[in-house]
């Protein structure tokens, strides 16, 4: 018995049978797993490690139904146990930890009462032990002063310290194996390098054993000690993990480590992402004289640049601060004094944590917001007008945003949505506006006869690159891309990326590109500012601050990125 | 949080301000009393005394601030028909409307949401889809036909209930009522089952949106993967979580229902609010009309406030001040 694997998945088949068909999410999966072994589970989205994850514990939602083979837990079989007996194995014998710990936490609840729920879903306890239970398992994963911790909601918590308090639900009565379905992928790299190590650790600590479900195979690489490949509901591969990165013998193991831009030299076309040939982009409309740079006159420059948001307290409270029965609304100083100058053709990488205030200097680049202070010039002249309600005053800076889905209408045609900019600042006809939006979609490697669809008919990949048209539909000269491929997956990611770097040669743009991903910074970018609390703590160029970080915050960020084995 | 409460409290200020300004000048709008309260016999001079002794003769504006200097004192003015101080006769009749509103908007929700709980949850029961075909009717028939229908089924053919009237009352606090008695009880069935039936169809709807939506979130599937029951999954997680809706419907019907239950009123006699409003405005009766339409925007501002506070009470994100 000692020898039996902790977990046996056989032929394992989880069938989603829709209305549209039959959706084949996990088909004929195995595998085994020792007690305390860790195992990664790698795939793209859609290659059903989720489900697999899911279907382990017994939560699959209908129409998804386990179909057939064999899930034996310490020799149990789990497959057709009826709901109450896979109650009571949920929580006590395997546990699960979901991405977003946002998501997941009850926002309503206090972490104590959440915990006490999942105490009294398997033992009985009573109120005052509960509480000490919660607090034990608080001070377990790390969180300071439990005591008073235990009494927050989740919403006082840091995105690190919510996914530490699942952790701890996850790991209240020791199971033998926790399932954790992409349970960084939401974090900050700093945040994520303390959960990897301290998950280490734990799993080490309480000899449970672990499936680390993620599409990234650097992490996946720095916990797990065997991995599994899948695509299309199958395992393609499957091994130690050192094998399996450095000696990939399946062909799409092999594309997916091709595709990440830390395996490729900077600037170079990734190999995974090429293939998809485009056509060139419609010409310039205006003359590439009107283009070029002023001499004397920096070409981009954002001075002393500042942006507070705060609440604008009204009439009412304004009268009551005035009288001293009321404070001034919180402010959040979000951009902190900061000059940037990037030179013509350049591309410059904007790189730091959530909240760092990497997005709203992008924003104010672009025109979208307007500094409280500071002045932002193209070619020596405002972006923005001044005045009581500044407005953007060109249209030479655009915006390429992270999520597409959000950033396109989705009740206008894309082909709308692209003409719709150029038609208003008579960058070309009504009449011509059909024939230019299809130029610009062969362009960035589409159907032209997509034009007529909306964008939910289209894959997060296709939805990035209609965006991408949308915004140099608009003939910009300095395109903001706000973590353009943050959602994406990495082959997705790789096509993305040289895009971009094809489409910055081609038509001479210079990028501001926003992301918290270092490498993708690393390949795309000439230069690269580190933002830390709305300041810039470090800049220069990227080959430079890769290899000799001088400010601490840079270095630990550097230090955080986990590193895949190299051959 | 001190300060919200004074800025709210300074706001409905300004709003009944408001409100009684529109009040007072769309009362104006629409006809002398004059005509109304004396016969067309009497003299000419009679009249104009009349006119002076209810201060008619002076200009609007004179008139709106006279009422507003009076309102400060708690005084509504006396009611043309009534002769009795305005005030008093709304408080009269406040506690029927009351108690009836309060049976009928809690009676929904007790029935209303937990049906709508069970139909979110299981949308594809037999169950469910009888609970949401009987919300369509609520929702699209109107409230005086059930009425007619209530009374011609329990009053008239089986005789289990009375058709109208408020039965026998009991004191509680100094007021009448009517739901510390049995024979009260039969009396306010009827009339609040009527007054319910709507608002039984929203609270069901809407509870069952919500729970539909909150069942696919992944709070509830980490509560599952952690071992909770499904009975503790709906009771602790499902209910806090949609309660923010329901709530805010819950305070609208109130004081909508409060206002407005006219049509129930009438049908069934029940000598309400709603009953009094009819009548002063057939008769014209200015301070009532002023004083009950206050009384509305007083209400309204009144529960809004209330929700308010209950959301903060329900969803700790809305607290200010982080810990």
């Amino acid at each position: 018995m000692t020898d039996a694997p902790l977990l046996a998945v056989t032929d394992l088949v989880t069938y989603f049978r829709t209305r549209a068909g039959v959706v084949k999410a996990v088909d004929g999966v195995s595998f085994a797993l020792k007690r305390g072994e860790v195992m990664g589970l790698v795939g793209e989205s859609g290659s059903g490690k989720s489900i697999t994850g899911f279907s382990i514990i017994g939560l699959i939602d209908p129409p998804g139904k386990v179909e057939s083979g064999s899930i034996r837990l310490e020799g149990r079989e789990l497959v057709g146990l009826p709901v109450s007996e896979l109650r009571r194995i949920r929580g006590k014998t395997i546990s699960m930890v979901f991405q977003d710990p946002l998501m997941t936490l009850n926002p309503v609840l206090t972490i104590g009462a959440q915990i006490l729920l999942a105490l009294e879903a398997h033992e009985k306890v009573s109120g005052a032990e509960g509480r000490k239970r919660a607090i034990a398992a608080l001070a377990q994963v790390r969180i300071p002063d439990p005591e008073q911790k235990v009494d927050f909601y989740p919403h006082q918590f840091s995105g690190g310290m919510r996914q530490r308090v699942a952790i701890a639900i996850a790991l209240l009565h020791r199971p033998k194996l926790i399932i954790c379905d992409e349970p960084t992928t939401a974090l900050d790299v700093s945040i994520q390098a303390e959960i990897l190590a301290e998950m280490k650790e734990l799993v080490a600590e309480l000899g449970t054993a672990l499936i680390w479900i993620s599409h990234d195979l650097a992490t996946v690489a720095s916990i797990a000690d065997h991995v599994c490949v899948m695509r299309y509901g199958k395992i393609v591969e499957a091994g130690p993990v050192l094998d399996v990165l450095t000696k990939p013998k399946h062909p799409y193991t092999q594309g997916l480590l091709d595709s990440l831009p830390s395996r490729a030299k900077p600037g170079q076309l990734l190999a995974r992402g090429a293939g998809v040939t485009d056509a060139a982009p419609p010409p310039r409309l205006h003359a590439e004289a009107r283009r070029e740079p002023k001499p004397g006159v920096p070409y981009f420059t954002m001075e002393l640049v500042s942006k507070r948001f705060q609440e604008d307290p009204g009439p009412i409270r304004l009268l009551m601060q005035k009288l001293g029965l009321a404070q001034p609304p919180h402010g959040v100083q979000a951009v902190d004094s900061v000059s940037l100058t990037v030179t013509r053709g350049e591309a410059l990488g904007l790189v730091g944590e959530s909240g760092s205030g990497k997005s709203t200097l992008g924003r104010m680049a672009a025109g979208i917001y307007a500094p409280n202070a500071g002045t932002v010039l193209l070619d020596g002249e405002a972006v923005m007008s001044s005045g009581e309600r500044p407005h953007k005053t060109t249209t030479r800076v655009q915006t390429i945003f992270q999520d597409p889905f959000a950033s396109l209408n989705p009740r206008m045609r894309i082909g709308e949505s692209i003409a719709e900019g150029p038609i208003t600042h008579g960058i070309v006809s009504t009449a011509e506006s059909a024939e230019y939006v299809r130029a610009w979609l062969a362009a960035v490697g589409l159907d032209p006869a997509f034009a007529d669809r909306y964008p939910h008919q289209f894959s997060g990949g296709q939805r990035q690159r209609v965006a991408i048209a949308r915004a140099l539909a608009m003939q910009p000269d300095v395109v903001v891309c706000d973590e353009p491929v943050a959602s994406l997956d990495v082959s997705i990611q790789a096509q993305i990326i040289n895009l971009l770097i094809r489409l910055r040669s081609e038509l001479n743009l210079t990028l501001i590109f926003i992301s918290h991903d270092l490498s993708v910074v690393r390949h795309l970018c000439d230069r690269v500012a580190i933002m830390y609390r709305g300041k810039i703590v470090e800049e220069g160029l990227a080959g430079g601050i890769y290899d000799h970080p001088q400010h601490d915050y840079t270095k630990r960020l550097l230090a955080a990125v986990p590193v895949l084995p190299v051959a | 949080m001190l300060t919200h409460i004074i800025e709210r409290i300074l706001q409905a200020l300004f709003v009944m301000l408001v409100m009684s300004a529109l009040v007072f000048v769309g009362v104006y709008a629409i006809g002398n009393p004059i005509d109304v309260l004396i016969g067309p016999d009497v003299t000419q001079e009679i009249r104009q005394q009349t006119i002076a002794y209810y201060g008619l003769d002076r200009p609007l504006w004179e008139q709106y601030f006279t009422f507003l200097g009076r309102v400060l004192h708690g005084d509504f003015g006396r009611s043309f028909v009534f002769g009795m101080p305005v005030l008093e006769l709304i408080l009269s009749r406040l506690p029927a409307t009351l108690e009836l509103t309060l049976t009928a908007v809690i009676g929904a929700a007790a029935i209303g949401v937990p049906a709508g709980i069970y139909a979110g949850y299981k949308p594809d029961s037999f169950l469910s889809k009888l609970i949401m075909a009987i919300s369509i009717l609520g929702f699209s028939v109107p409230t005086f036909w059930i009425g007619l229908v209530l009374i011609i089924a329990f009053a008239v053919e089986l005789q289990w209930l009375p058709a109208g009237g408020r039965g026998d009352t009991a004191s509680l606090f100094g007021v009448q009522w009517s739901f510390l008695t049995l024979n009260g009880w039969t009396h306010l069935l009827l009339p609040a089952l009527n007054l319910a039936f709507f608002k039984l169809a929203l609270m069901t709807r809407l509870a069952r949106a919500g729970t539909r939506e909150v069942m696919l979130t992944d709070t509830v599937k980490f509560a599952r993967a952690a071992g909770l029951s499904e009975w503790t999954v709906l009771r602790r997680h499902v209910l806090r979580l949609i309660a923010i809706p329901i709530v805010t419907v819950f305070g609208l019907e109130f004081a909508s229902t409060l206002a407005f239950a006219v049509v129930t009123e009438t049908i069934f006699s029940w000598p309400g609010i709603g009953k009094l409003i009819i009548d002063s405005i057939t008769s014209l009766d200015r301070p009532v009309m002023v004083a009950y339409l206050m009384l509305v925007a007083f209400v309204f501002i009144t529960i809004n406030f209330l929700v308010d506070l209950t959301y903060v009470a329900l969803d700790p994100r809305l607290r200010k001040g982080r810990a």
